[in-house]
């Protein structure tokens, strides 16, 4: 028992002490990124590896959910006799909650891991020094440009996804399960609003700040050696998708908690 | 404000890098005890030493990339433990570092290695830095070799090219992390060369890790004998060459077996 009590204090403490150690860097993130322009090039650059590496991934995924959102809603629906409205589920259940769930998951899983295995071993193979004694903030460089790119990238690819899901989820209610073209279309337009939207791009926005802070530290801040790059990796996203689900939910509590189906 | 002051021109013989009571500890293991030494402009001063002896871990806290625990450490005049980011990243234009495994950016080829540090600290138009990068990229022998990605080069080429990077803002005092080991003998020779003629002609002061002898008789004017964390020597090149101490003896192998372990 008395372990078991050190064993929580000391985790306790770990935790305490991580979160910290990233509020810290965080803080250092943004004092450089607001008294220093930013690097446009690399900017540009961290915009293009995240959009491009990550649109794939969430598209394909987005497409499945999507398309078993309609067979879950359609399922259910039925048996209330409802099965025509099975657009307003595809509608809440997309743009609300998995659009920006699923787009941020697999950026973090995708992008995210990258990021710090990247920043990782550039760490592990001094390149962080040599940048240091070139006198470049590798902050400037190597940190600001990332937050940057993933809060205008990830909000952009939330809509790319609830559109994708709203497009899958259709036809599989149209073609599969053989229901009105025309009540679907309806029902998916007279739930979504544009203010569901909105409250999915600022979900993508924050979810993004968590993701890119979780792995550019654990990047930054790797052990030495191949070994440091792994388990820099391996935390990094494993970190991400708790935190992500955890902060998801708090993100629908506030934007969603106790509304109804038009938002009132 | 130290900042404000200007960098001076430094006369060959002045000493350019002073180090006092220098000590540093990783956790339990004391990397450097109480180091004493001063390094002269216009000089080529070279640290040996066997490995894992805290050569590397000496030149860091030159740079900056490491504060000591105790000790104090001026260079150019400033006191560089305490300096503050800003007025740090200003000496260290005045510095090229050339780490001992290259430390290139792997994602970078070789033209955007060497005009890095070009193309952020100075106004040079892109036509002036391509001719700065072949002009020191010819200085280290790989001419030719902007467009090669880095991962495509032998080890021995990367540190080549780390060199090329460390002198493209022709810096006040070069630094070299061990720039033969690794090499085969002719370039270790060209690598020397380089040194003294680029000490000759430009006055540049060099502070040089090595585990070549030969080459450190060639080209050094000091030389500094690190061993366990402690400058067991430090004088004159001639000087130390000659000198009896059974650890130098041992290490510039006159003879075979001595208290050093791990040489
Ligand atoms: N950042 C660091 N953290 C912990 N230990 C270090 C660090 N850098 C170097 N060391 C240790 O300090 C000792 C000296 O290292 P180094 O200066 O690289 O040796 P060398 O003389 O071969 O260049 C080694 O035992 C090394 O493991
Ligand atoms: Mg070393």
């Amino acid at each position: 028992m008395v372990r078991f009590v050190e064993f929580i204090g000391a985790l306790f403490g770990k935790v305490l002490s991580e979160v910290g150690a990233i509020g810290l860097f965080v803080i250092k993130t943004l004092s450089v990124g607001i008294s220093t322009f930013p690097n446009l090039k690399r900017f540009g650059e961290e915009c293009y590896n995240i959009g491009i590496q990550s649109l794939f991934v969430v598209c394909s995924v987005g497409a499945f959910i999507g398309m078993s959102t309609a067979l879950v809603g359609y399922a259910t629906l039925k048996d209330l006799g409802a099965q025509n409205l099975v657009g307003i589920f595809i509608g809440i259940a997309s743009i609300r909650e998995l659009g920006p769930a699923v787009a941020a998951f697999m950026v973090a899983a995708k992008a995210g891991s990258g990021m710090a295995a990247h920043i990782a071993t550039m760490r592990v193979k001094e390149q962080i020094d040599a940048m240091e004694v070139q006198a470049v903030n590798p902050f400037w460089y190597l940190i600001v440009p990332r937050f940057l790119a993933i809060m205008v990238v990830l909000p952009v690819l939330v809509v790319w996804n609830d559109f994708f899901m709203l497009g899958t989820g259709y036809m599989i209610a149209v073609f599969q399960l053989k229901i009105n073209s025309g009540a679907v279309m309806e029902n998916l337009l007279s739930t979504v609003a544009m203010a569901d939207i909105w409250k999915g791009m600022i979900k993508g926005w924050v979810l993004a700040l968590f993701i890119v802070s979780i792995c550019t530290f654990k990047g930054f801040t790797c052990e030495p050696g191949a070994l440091g790059v792994g388990k820099a990796t391996n935390q990094a996203v494993v970190y991400c998708i708790a935190i992500l689900i955890i902060i998801n939910f708090f993100l629908s509590q506030w934007l969603y908690g106790g509304i109804g189906l038009r938002g009132m | 404000m130290a900042s404000k002051e200007e960098f001076r021109k430094y006369e060959t013989g002045e000493p350019i890098v002073t180090v006092r009571n220098l000590s540093k500890s990783f956790g339990s293991l004391r990397v450097l005890k109480d180091l004493n030494c001063d390094i002269k402009a216009g000089e080529t001063t070279v640290f040996l030493g066997p490995s894992g002896t805290g050569k590397s871990v000496f030149i860091k806290h030159i740079v900056g990339l490491l504060k000591p625990d105790e000790g104090e450490l001026e260079v150019m005049g400033r006191n560089v433990p305490t300096l503050g980011e800003r007025e740090l990243y200003e000496l260290r234009k005045h510095l090229g570092l050339a780490f001992q495994l290259g430390a290139l950016f792997d994602s970078l080829n070789v033209y955007d290695n060497v005009s890095f540090p070009l193309s952020h600290h100075t106004r040079m138009r892109q036509k002036e830095i391509k001719s700065r990068v072949a002009e020191v990229l010819e200085l280290v022998g790989l001419p030719g070799t902007e467009n090669k990605l880095t991962t495509e080069l032998s080890t021995g080429q990367q540190k080549r090219v780390g060199l090329a990077r460390a002198l493209a803002l022709n810096p006040t005092i070069v630094l070299f992390d061990e720039p033969t080991t690794g090499l085969d003998p002719i370039l270790c020779t060209t690598i020397d060369e380089l040194i003294l003629k680029l000490k000759t002609e430009l006055g540049k002061t060099f502070i040089v890790i090595s585990h070549d002898i030969e080459g450190t008789w060639n080209m050094a004017d000091q030389v500094g004998v690190l061993y366990q964390g402690t400058l067991l020597r430090y004088g004159r090149n001639a000087d130390v060459r000659r000198d009896d101490n059974i650890f130098l003896k041992q290490f510039f192998g006159r003879t075979e077996d001595g208290p050093m372990i791990g040489v």
